[in-house]
């Protein structure tokens, strides 16, 4: 809202020097944007939050001025003479649709002289229109009027060219399917059901609220003149200027919570000024039609109230003066209360904690103390927290750099991966960036685009993770948000493999984690598998193959895995124990064991394990497989490893060793049908 | 010879090389030692690798990886001996082809995003307030979003136009109570569902994703992060709110800075403000605070008359711009290794 200090001066005096005005009324709500000349005059630009429709006209302001500064004020009292007939002996005004404009009224004047309007208007309306619109004009004394009504106020008015109202009758009705209708600015609109308009007999004359017709408006050649100030819905007038995309200071203003009262001072106001600078005669009377029905209801303010919320004491005294210079009037008091009816202008003064807000602005909130003393509180750290902060440290010691990429993707992004669900993801009725709408149900394409990104920014190596949620669409109801890890690697399977068992290693998660082949979208037939923690399924992970690639428009290897972060959450041992070690030495035994190729290293791993007391076993650690078909015959191989064996109550010998290498080898003789070399 | 018998040599040859290193008192003796065991022609370790020959040949892979590895034991032994006699007459043999300028083993070290280090930092600094934290959905229904936030039907918040609202909601339109759901367009949602489950006092934060349609431009993302506070107890004033905001931001800052509240409107909080900290010989904005709306606590079902509280919100991508000096938020988006290796 921009506000020109010369025209302040009209109704309260500006002794005080202008940036520590700007400064107070930044301090007490209206926040101050900047300052420009306008010739002589100073243009002040205040931004005004929604609940403040009264301030979006120069008396609203200077209301404001003259509570902060405790100065007198004093505001026009229109009161013009009316020499012509009732206005409503040969007009009439029919309200259609009520809930889109509840009170309509209108006042005639005949016989105006169009000219241009007093120069000290003129300047005025320059400094608040002027910085806004570089081409701005004054148009002539009746459209200029109009404004100024609107700026000094805040109610929106507008003078239609009597003559051109066919049928000598306004209705207010609701737009018909794709009515067209040239407004003031000369573009064509094409309105639809739910838009309200000003009709005459025979076709709309303005968009209530937005915008008058072009062929409605005052010109040159006007003679009698119907000044319209009215209520329209400010749900309505809103969703109407969006659907337009026609915005007006008139639709900004009604989209708010008008001053009921406001609309038959502003049609006097209004017609005064006519009559003084363009002459002519007010019709007797005004055509009122409907009714706002809302008047302002008293409200108790508790005096305890204000220690208990803001903190502070102020004296009955100080909080008297503030709420009746803000124009509200005093009911009754006692010594504990104070009861007072809002002014019609604040609408947004409903309840206590309302009239406390005007109290601590007036007041001043920077006596509100910044040192007292908060009660100590402990605070927990969840284990959510923890175990997220761990696999952070985790990731990027194994040189995993973070990303954060946006929740909501294109379409065809979700139907290239979407191992969690087969059902369709949930979409956004407007899309998030261009073409994103649907709620991603996996982090891999996501993640796979940020490589692709990279691969064009030439950076080498792209090792990157992410934590977020993924949306699984149910039944019914909300969704169900997974929080889950992604990851993308230019290696292959098992560096990636061995990132998330490290992983699993760091958080110390117990249970058993498992792994078996599955074909997947976009993954490699072979290289990619599902994973599993305690038999739930925890997570995917795979080489991408080629056709994946391609879609991704990527050159050079990737892998993937995800894998659900509540189960790491449930399983993580966040408080290790300690438990005693041994004292004795270990030793080690290798074995060299061939198996047809169809033996995974986990059954082999399990036979080891069946073979001995686990207490003594320390350590199996895979070393190598190779191929000798012409010894082994096809489909066989050999697998190297070495397990690390230690007792606790004393040093294990060499015969022992071997006796558990011996039990091992026959425990996977009968089970696998393997053989050791050697 | 079988493999075992040939492995369990290695394993002799590793203990006798290292008591007999370990034993030798100076450089000459050690010298000698390194002879016996490490000598080209006739060293011990030498004898045994002619033995490997004598392995069947299925086993040898297995043998010459151990073969292998026993070399390298006796030769840390060796080393340790040697540096150990070095250290101890301070012998003075030098390598005059080390050049300690030359680069080190570099580790590849990954980076957490900026934005997650900032919330990080803020939830640590408001953890030492005694502030919790709380998670809640991303994807919320009306209620959570908007009525219990004492948001009405016909406040511009609830506007389409301003909030990613779900196709869903169309579906179900023919319903009865169809259920309006949307990608979250603050975390106060989050401060409702912990309200709605906790009996005062609450002192926590709720910090995530939050949506609204802007277009994406050097300082607007439709998707950003917020972090927000609440506390509610029995005596909880606006001069609470300020100081825990003054220790907030001077946390934060390293160094002393004070508050100033400017009036804002926020539906949830009244008396609402904006919150600037002076730093640097400016007011800079923090973010919007005020006492929780009467009718917010109702929804809860809590009673006004009984408990107070505060809330504030904060926008994590301003303050971790502000203090990276990072200038475009679609950064952080973007994922260029290169931008993420900067922090």
């Amino acid at each position: 809202m921009l506000v020109s200090w010369n025209w302040l001066t009209q109704y309260v005096a500006l002794d005080m020097n202008r940036e520590e005005l700007e400064n107070r009324l930044a301090m007490s709500g209206l926040n101050h944007e900047g300052t420009e000349s306008v010739f002589d005059d100073l243009a002040i630009d205040l931004e005004v939050t929604s609940n403040r429709p009264d301030c979006l006209g120069h008396i609203g302001v200077a209301r404001e001025i003259a509570v902060l500064y405790d100065l007198p004020i004093s505001f026009p009292n229109p009161n013009p003479t009316a020499a012509g007939p009732p206005a409503d002996s040969e007009f009439t005004v029919t309200i259609e649709t009520p809930e889109l404009c509840p009170r309509y009224t209108a006042r005639i004047i005949r016989g105006v002289k169009i000219g241009e309007s007093p120069q000290w208007m003129q300047d005025q309306l320059r400094t608040v229109f002027l910085p806004v619109s570089r081409d701005w004009k004054p148009v002539n004394n009746i459209v200029d009027i109009t404004n100024y009504v609107l700026m000094e106020c805040g109610q929106p008015l507008h003078a239609f060219d009597l003559a051109k109202l066919q049928g000598q009758q306004i209705k207010i009705r609701e737009a018909a399917d794709g009515e067209e209708f040239e407004a003031i600015d000369h573009h064509v609109y094409k309105l639809s059901p739910g838009m309200c308009v000003i009709a005459d007999a025979n076709r709309p004359v303005a968009i209530a609220g937005i915008m008058g017709g072009a062929d409605s408006e005052v010109g040159d050649d006007t003679v009698d003149i119907l000044i319209e100030s009215a209520a329209f819905s400010s749900m309505a007038t809103r969703s109407t200027s969006r659907a337009l995309n026609l915005h007006s200071p008139s639709s900004y203003r009604f989209e708010r919570a008008l001053d009921p009262e406001g609309i038959e001072w502003a049609a006097n106001r209004a017609c005064e000024l006519i009559l003084e600078h363009g002459g002519g005669t007010l019709d007797e009377g005004l055509i009122d039609v409907g009714a706002t029905n809302w008047k302002p209801e008293p409200v108790v303010m508790r005096l305890s109230q204000i220690e208990r919320i803001l903190g502070i004491s102020i004296s009955v005294e100080e909080v008297k003066r503030i709420l009746l210079a803000l124009g509200n009037t005093e009911n009754s008091s006692d010594k504990s209360s104070i009861t007072i009816t809002p002014p019609t202008w604040r609408r947004d003064l409903m309840r206590e904690a309302d009239l406390l807000e005007e109290i601590a602005r007036i007041h001043g909130y920077e006596k509100i103390p910044e040192d007292v003393g908060v009660p100590m509180a402990a605070s927990f750290k969840s284990d959510w927290d923890r175990i997220a902060a761990k696999l952070r440290t985790t990731m990027t010691a194994v040189g995993f750099d973070e990303s954060l990429t946006a929740s909501v993707v294109p379409n065809a992004w979700t139907q290239t991966y979407s191992p969690w669900s087969d059902k369709a993801p949930l979409r956004t009725i407007s899309p998030m960036l261009k073409g994103a709408d649907a709620l991603r149900t996996s982090l891999v394409p996501s993640l796979l685009e940020v490589r692709r990104i990279n691969q064009s920014l030439a950076n080498p190596d792209v090792e990157l993770f992410e934590t977020a949620k993924i949306y699984l669409p149910q039944e019914q109801g909300l969704p169900r948000e997974q929080w889950t890890l992604g990851i993308t690697s230019g290696q292959s399977f098992y560096h990636l493999k061995g990132v998330i068992e490290t992983i699993l290693s760091s958080l110390k998660v117990n249970g058993r984690f498992t792994i078996e082949s599955t074909e997947q979208d976009l993954l490699h037939t072979d290289y990619s598998a599902s994973l599993r923690l305690n038999g739930e399924h925890f997570g995917f992970i795979g080489e991408v193959d080629a056709a994946g690639l391609k879609t991704f428009s990527l050159r050079s290897p990737a892998s993937i895995a995800e894998i659900r972060m509540d189960l790491l959450v449930q399983n993580s041992t966040l408080i290790p124990q300690h438990s005693q070690l041994s004292s004795f030495p270990a030793i080690t035994r290798d074995l060299n064991i061939v198996v047809a190729e169809s033996v995974r290293w986990d059954a082999l791993e399990t036979s080891v394990l069946s073979a001995m007391d686990a207490d003594i076993l320390e350590d199996i650690t895979y070393q190598e497989t190779y191929r000798d078909p012409e010894r082994d015959g096809t489909d066989m191989k050999r697998v190297l490893f070495t397990v690390k064996l230690r007792r606790n109550d004393q040093t294990m010998t060499n015969e022992e060793a071997d006796k558990v290498r011996e039990k091992i080898v026959s425990a996977i003789e009968s089970q696998l049908d393997g053989k050791l070399l050697g | 010879m079988a493999l075992q018998e040939f492995l369990d040599q290695l394993e002799q040859l590793v203990s006798e090389a290292e008591s007999t290193f370990n034993s030798a008192e100076n450089t000459d003796a050690l010298e000698e030692a390194r002879v016996e065991f490490l000598g080209a022609k006739n060293g011990k370790l030498k004898s045994v690798q002619k033995l490997m020959g004598t392995v069947g040949s299925e086993d040898k892979p297995v043998a010459g990886k151990t073969f292998n590895q026993t070399k390298g034991r006796i030769e840390n032994a060796f080393e340790s001996a040697s540096a150990r006699i070095k250290g101890g007459d301070g012998d003075t043999t030098r390598d005059t082809k080390f050049d300690s300028s030359l680069p080190g083993d570099r580790f590849k070290l990954g980076r957490i995003h900026p934005i997650t280090q900032t919330i990080e930092e803020l939830k640590d600094i408001m953890g030492r307030l005694g502030f919790s934290t709380a998670d809640g959905p991303e994807i919320e229904d009306d209620w959570h979003n908007f009525v219990a936030l004492n948001i009405p039907d016909d406040h511009p918040a609830r506007d389409p136009l301003e909030n990613f609202y779900l196709a869903t909601a169309e579906a179900n339109s023919g319903e009865k109570n169809p259920v309006n759901l949307l990608l979250r367009s603050q975390t106060s949602t989050v401060q409702i569902r912990v309200m709605e489950k906790t009996k005062p006092p609450i002192r926590i934060i709720s910090l995530g994703r939050v949506y609204r349609p802007d277009t994406a431009d050097a300082t607007h993302y439709p998707m950003f992060h917020q972090i927000e506070g609440l506390m509610i107890d029995t005596k909880v004033t606006m001069a609470d709110l300020k100081s825990v905001l003054r220790l907030f931001a001077t946390s934060y800052l390293g160094d002393d800075v004070t508050i100033r509240f400017r009036p804002s409107f926020f539906p949830f909080t009244e008396p609402s403000v904006e919150a600037d900290y002076y730093w640097n010989n400016q007011w800079i904005e923090f973010g919007g605070a005020g006492m929780v709306d009467p009718n917010v606590l109702q929804a809860v079902g809590y009673d006004p008359e009984e408990v107070t509280g505060f809330a504030f919100g904060l926008g994590v991508e301003r303050l971790c711009m502000r203090r990276h000096g990072i200038t475009d938020i679609r950064e952080f988006y973007k994922n260029d290794v290169r931008f993420l290796a900067q922090f």
